[in-house]
């Protein structure tokens, strides 16, 4: 099989055993930087892995390695738009959304845009869910709307900005062939004038 | 049989405690020492660094481009009153370990330096000229976007990141490079065979395997994959769709089987890969995936990036052979004898 991938078993001796030591070395605490990670987050996750993790953070950090992968799991879900409302200083109002496949072009701006609302909506819970449960995820989302409701106040030039998560609503199959209307899950995220946001 | 191996000798003395104990101190011994040999040829092999070169011009491309995409709008992505302020960064990831030069830009003029500078680097990195530095360079300009502007990441820096540290630790412009067009006659020595070369390509495999392990495993969570209608998912998905696809909605046994194939060829990947018999198969649907989640869902860049870190396991006479009726006329015009015509 080495052969097939390019290489030759004939030249694998090493002038420099102790090289070929303190580079296994350094190969074993690489791969552990590179599989603890996806082991200790996202959860559910051991807490083995999270202890196995605590002394690689370092290393992890500086090489960039601190990911999950879970690509599309457990399940693909539902898309999110983050849709506002601006009040400008001339009393008129201006409305967009983040992203905007019409504006957001090239298509990785758009992307990168879009992963704004898709990580921000995965901190929201649903506007139906216990007072208990919003008020504690409040405190993780909101720091990181009113960012999001500064930008858009200095970008835009407004006064006062109104926003909102949309979960666009995910057909079935069946929904689809009988070309039904879907409604959108809207989830309100506050109002943010320009000394609120800029605090 | 005149020569029985230590291992065999242990197991037919496993019904005997006297001999087991007699046998247990040279099979041991055996057992690590072909852990040895064969982490050692694993890992020390040396490799032809030509894979590496086309990994090299493939990420370079790819980081490029992302790194255009970053400055056309670098103030809401780095400044201090874009997407994420910087005292909120912390909420996003594992401060004060995710660094980035971005947090020491304290300006917008500083913030366009420091991406231009990663763009130039990746440019760089493409040609080959200046390879070592380039790569690093490009990883600090990476990872330092990816820190500072965690709401705006997604799979493709993490791939990037991936592609990036075999670029650093490998011999990655030693071939199909200025570097190698400009070097001496003595350059056809480093652009041969080497054991860096190998660390590095095996490096990317190894990783490569961890990646879709866990997102085979994770996928392993949603009842969707099993149902075999998780494709579905993507495909209702109005956020992603690039490819209108919703005519398979009448013919859910096409879903079915779709969404069971890249389940399985993820979970299996980081067995499957490896046997001669198996790879081919495996790295042509990584290509189908890969390019049908760029096509359909809007993310050629993951799509291209993923398929570059899957030519980690194409051979090296493969790239020759594909690659001779560019370097071969190459090779004849150049002046300089450091470029050399590959061999299979």
């Amino acid at each position: 099989m080495r052969e097939d991938l390019g290489v030759d078993p004939a030249r694998s001796k090493s002038a420099f055993p102790g090289a070929r030591g303190c580079a296994s070395a350094a190969i074993l605490l690489y791969l552990a930087a590179v599989v603890v990670p996806p082991l200790a987050g996202p959860a559910p996750a051991s807490e083995l892995a999270s202890r196995l993790l605590q002394p690689l953070r370092p290393l992890v950090g500086t090489l960039f390695l601190g990911h999950g992968y879970r690509f599309f799991a457990p399940n693909p879900g539902p898309g999110h738009t983050i849709r506002w409302t601006m009040t400008m200083p001339d009393g008129s109002r201006k409305s967009g959304r983040i992203p905007d496949e019409a504006l957001d072009r090239p298509r990785l701006l758009y992307h990168r845009r879009f992963m704004v609302s898709e990580k921000i909506s995965a901190l929201v819970p649903p506007a139906d869910a216990p007072r208990e449960v919003r008020d504690r995820a409040r405190q993780d989302w909101q720091p990181l709307v009113k960012g999001v409701a500064a930008h858009l106040l200095q970008r835009e030039g407004g006064l006062q900005v109104t926003l909102e998560t949309v979960e666009h609503y995910l057909p079935e199959p069946a929904e689809v062939l009988g070309s039904g209307t879907f409604a959108d899950a809207v989830t309100p995220l506050g109002s943010y004038a320009w000394t609120e946001a800029s605090r | 049989m005149t020569h029985v191996r230590p291992a065999a000798a242990l197991g037919s003395a496993a019904f005997d405690p006297g001999l087991a104990r007699n046998a247990a101190e040279p099979a041991r011994r055996g057992w690590l020492a072909d852990w040895a040999t064969a982490w050692n040829g694993f890992w020390f092999t040396p490799a032809d660094p030509l894979p590496l070169a086309v990994i090299r011009i493939a990420t370079g491309l790819i980081l490029t481009w992302s790194c255009v995409v970053w400055l056309l709008d670098p103030d809401a992505f780095f400044g201090d009153r874009g997407w994420l302020r910087p005292d909120q960064v912390w909420r996003q990831n594992d401060q004060p370990w995710q660094w980035s030069v971005y947090f020491a830009a304290s300006s917008a003029t500083l913030i366009r330096v420091v991406a231009g500078v990663a763009l130039v680097a990746a440019i760089l990195l493409t040609i080959g000229l200046a390879t070592p530095l380039a790569a690093l360079v490009s990883f600090v300009g990476l990872v330092s976007a990816a820190n500072r502007a965690p709401l705006n990441v997604f799979g493709l820096d993490d791939t990037l990141g991936m592609l990036l540290i075999p670029l650093i630790v490998g011999p990655a412009g030693a071939r199909l490079s200025v570097d190698a067009a400009l070097a001496g006659p003595g350059w056809g020595r480093a652009g041969g065979p080497s054991v860096r070369a190998n660390v590095a390509l095996r490096l990317l495999q190894v990783h490569l395997c961890v990646v879709y392990l866990f997102s085979g495993a994770g996928k392993l969570f949603g009842a969707s994959w099993w149902e075999g209608t998780a494709l579905w998912g993507a495909i209702a998905n109005d956020r992603y769709r690039t490819l209108d696809l919703r005519g398979l909605a009448g013919h859910p046994l096409v879903v079915n089987a779709l969404t069971l194939a890249t389940l399985w060829w993820e979970v299996g990947y980081a067995a499957l890969v490896w046997p001669r018999l198996t790879r081919r198969l495996w790295l042509a649907m990584a290509v189908l995936v890969h390019l049908g989640i760029g096509l359909a869902m809007g993310m050629m860049e993951f799509g291209l990036a993923m398929i570059t870190a899957n030519l980690a396991f194409v051979p090296a006479a493969t790239f020759a052979r594909l690659l001779r009726p560019v370097t071969s006329p190459l090779a004849a015009l150049a002046t300089s004898p450091g470029i050399r015509p590959d061999s299979p």
